[in-house]
């Protein structure tokens, strides 16, 4: 039935050998996050759920991280939306615009992190150049947009690089259904502005509203870029995670461990939420 | 009896090298089984038994593999030697301590009794928690041939973080904590912690410490400074002893905050990034539990070329690094024959070289062959190094693990955050919340 239901047998073994490191992963941290495994587990014992629930650093860290993996999601499907419905003729400068867009792509995150640093630091490339330009005094007076609380360095990075995939899934959609509908539009007498409004912008936010979830999971759970340009407080969620993990304190470590369960919960809402926008999408498709 | 001692040691010497001779002139043999005795099982054969047992296998090292002075080492200059000499195919693996000890608990809830790794590089808390958890095989390191130059009148090489080895970890290198600074920056760095609070006061902004190892060495340092001094902290961990010398710590560093980077709301994940605001101008200072780091990293671009390393007069941490046996390895007769390798006075003074690792050796001079003593005594220095009689006059053995532990801990749960409150630490960490209460030790 389960088969049947999902399609076919082959694929929901699949879809089970795909989750199950999930499930084990899920069984060990639920047991270490309890006492029961992982370095000095002592017997069952609440303490670590305890401490963490009432760590006010966890929930800072938590709520910067869902902040800035949401500014920085809405920025990238923004600047992919624009490309997507500004540049989508046939023209040589809307190809150039659209591969501009997608220049990211293959730049490893970590290399893109480190390379903001370079850029945004304080002794970074921009600081250095308004310094040179009189803008400021000296480089030091560039505002801090590595390791900075409000986390523009890392909003900014991660921006950057999701452009390109909301790009691309925004440019396909575009090109699949869109042309059609708008052009049924025009024929009913809409307006541009009535068919971009009507028709283009809800099209694509149905189309690209499964991928927009995917990118906020993935930002809200990466652990190098927010290693490095993420403040020191409140501590990014995933940095956190890991800091407990590694604890010189083996007593600590189960707490790395309730942290990954947080997270886990954190991710599989946001599951629910694509598992949601995703049937939205069908439901317009068909 | 010295004399009778120190020809014993000049013995073992000459075993080793003549052992190594002998085993280049035979030849490799490949393919032989290394067998699965245990590192304790093996301590009790002859050396040339385990030898035999090592010879043709694999040693899977899990070591730090971050600096790329160390790999040059360990890939282009002791590889090439284990394989000629052993027939020994060396499989350095990237892992450091806390990715270490979890691995190995991993394997153990598992029920592999026969794991991966061969050989560990570790000190202080890791080897302080795998003892702790049983991780460890052992004793086997006074069972080497190369043991016996070790110098173990210094309580720095003869400890780890105030812990007795007890031949379940065998000495590597000597390190030391230095402070770097750019001598067109600051021509006349502050020489004590004092003058250090002084100096920053006096410039804002261009003073500040990471959070990773260095900078908890630093913090480590300072509080042991403020407490009394190396010879209060040495022994079991004293709870009441950390809380009055942490209290102190505390203070130092919340008078400083407002005068650090960033007004110490932000400090560097590691030291890369603090050698990264220092190389960049950022900062003033960087930090390097290596007192010779500094020519590598200047000689790689990675520091300005004036830098230079120094210690504080008031006494600069200084710790041994060991490699160890896990309990399951798989091959540990070849990781004693690794580890004996790496004793000898040749592979020593290899690592000391300013131009290559830079490296402090754990053997007594007195103990080598003369040749090898002078050998040593004709290193060449270099003038960014802090030179030899100066790291002796001031270095101090670190403190129990559990110190470093509880300051990690209550530096991250209350400095980081920017809490005005204390934190008063010093007890059971599973009773401990985010506002720890003063108790008794552990």
């Amino acid at each position: 039935m389960t088969a049947r239901a999902s399609g076919s047998a082959p694929g929901a073994a699949l879809a089970g050998l795909v989750a199950a490191p999930v499930v084990v992963g899920l069984g060990y941290s639920a047991a270490a996050a309890i006492g029961l495994a992982g370095p000095a587990a002592r017997g069952l014992s609440l303490v670590h759920i305890d401490r963490v629930m009432r760590d006010a650093t966890v929930w800072r860290g938590l709520a910067w991280t869902i902040y800035a993996a949401a500014l920085a999601t809405a920025l990238a499907t923004a600047a992919a939306v624009a490309v997507a419905i500004g540049f989508r003729g046939t023209g040589i400068g809307d190809r150039l615009a659209r591969i501009a867009a997608l220049v990211p792509f293959p730049i490893p995150y970590v290399v893109a992190a480190a390379g903001a640093v370079l850029v945004l630091g304080q002794s970074g490339l921009l600081a250095r150049l308004a310094a040179a330009a009189g803008v400021i005094h000296d480089p030091s007076g560039f505002p801090p947009l590595v390791l900075d609380r409000p986390g523009l360095g890392f909003i900014l990075t991660f921006a950057w690089k999701e452009v390109p995939f909301l790009t691309f899934v925004a440019v396909s959609v575009l090109a699949t259904r869109g042309q059609q509908l708008e052009e049924t539009a025009r024929t009913l007498g809409a307006s541009p502005a009535a068919t971009l409004r009507r028709v283009t912008v809800p099209l694509l936010w149905r189309g690209l509203a499964p991928a927009v979830v995917l990118v906020f999971i993935f930002i809200a759970g990466t652990y190098e870029g927010a290693a490095l340009l993420g403040p020191t407080d409140p501590l990014p969620f995933a940095v956190a995670t890991y800091e407990r993990y590694q604890a010189l304190d083996l007593t600590l470590r189960g707490d790395g461990f309730v942290l990954t369960l947080l997270g886990l919960i954190l991710g599989l809402a946001a599951v629910a939420v694509f598992e949601w926008t995703r049937a939205r999408a069908e439901r317009l498709r068909s | 009896m010295l004399a009778a001692a120190a020809c014993g040691h000049r013995a073992a010497a000459r075993d080793a090298t003549r052992d190594a001779t002998r085993d280049a002139t035979r030849g490799v043999t490949r393919g032989v089984t290394p067998g699965l005795a245990s590192a304790a099982a093996l301590a009790r054969m002859p050396w040339d038994s385990v030898v035999a047992r090592a010879r043709g296998s694999t040693v899977r090292w899990l070591l730090w593999r971050g600096d790329p002075a160390i790999n040059h080492y360990v890939d282009e200059w002791l590889a090439p030697r284990l394989a000629m000499r052993y027939g020994i195919t060396l499989d350095p693996v990237d892992a450091q301590g806390p990715a270490i000890l979890n691995a190995l608990v991993v394997e153990r809830e598992a029920g592999r009794t026969v794991g991966t790794a061969d050989l560990l590089w570790i000190n202080g808390e890791t080897f302080h928690n795998l003892r702790r958890e049983g991780l460890l095989a052992g004793p086997w390191a006074r069972s080497l041939p190369a043991a016996a130059l070790v110098d173990t009148a210094s309580p720095i090489v003869a400890r780890d973080f105030g812990e007795d080895p007890a031949g379940y970890e065998s000495p590597w290198g000597r390190v030391e904590l230095a402070l770097i600074y750019d001598s067109t920056r600051t021509p006349e760095p502050p020489r004590t912690y004092e003058a250090l609070a002084d100096w920053v006061h006096a410039h804002p902004g261009r003073f500040t410490y990471d959070q990773g190892f260095t900078g908890l060495a630093f913090l480590t340092g300072l509080m042991i400074h403020l407490g009394g001094g190396a010879s209060r902290f040495t022994g079991p961990f004293d709870s009441a002893r950390y809380v009055a010398a942490s209290a102190r710590l505390w203070d130092w560093l919340a008078r400083a905050r407002p005068d650090l980077w960033r007004h110490g709301a932000a400090y560097p994940q590691g030291v890369a990034q603090l050698e990264h605001l220092f190389a960049n101008r950022e900062v003033d200072f960087a930090m390097s539990y290596n007192e010779n780091e500094v020519v590598s990293k200047v000689r790689d671009g990675a520091l300005p070329a004036t830098s230079r390393a120094y210690v504080l007069r008031d006494g600069a941490l200084a710790n041994a690094h060991f490699v160890a046996i896990p309990f399951n390895a798989p091959n540990a007769a070849g990781a004693m024959v690794v580890a004996n390798v790496l004793l000898s006075p040749e592979a020593q003074l290899e690592k000391a070289r300013p131009d290559g690792w830079g490296d402090g050796s754990v053997l007594a001079v007195d103990r080598l062959p003369p040749e090898w003593a002078r050998r040593f005594a004709r290193l060449p220095a270099d003038a960014r190094q802090v030179p030899r009689d100066t790291l002796a006059r001031y270095a101090e053995p670190e403190a129990s693990p559990r110190y470093s532990e509880l300051l990690q801990s209550d530096w991250r749960t209350h400095v980081r955050t920017g809490t005005t409150e204390h934190p008063s630490a010093g007890g059971d960490p599973e009773s401990r919340t985010t506002r720890p209460a003063l108790r008794s030790g552990p």
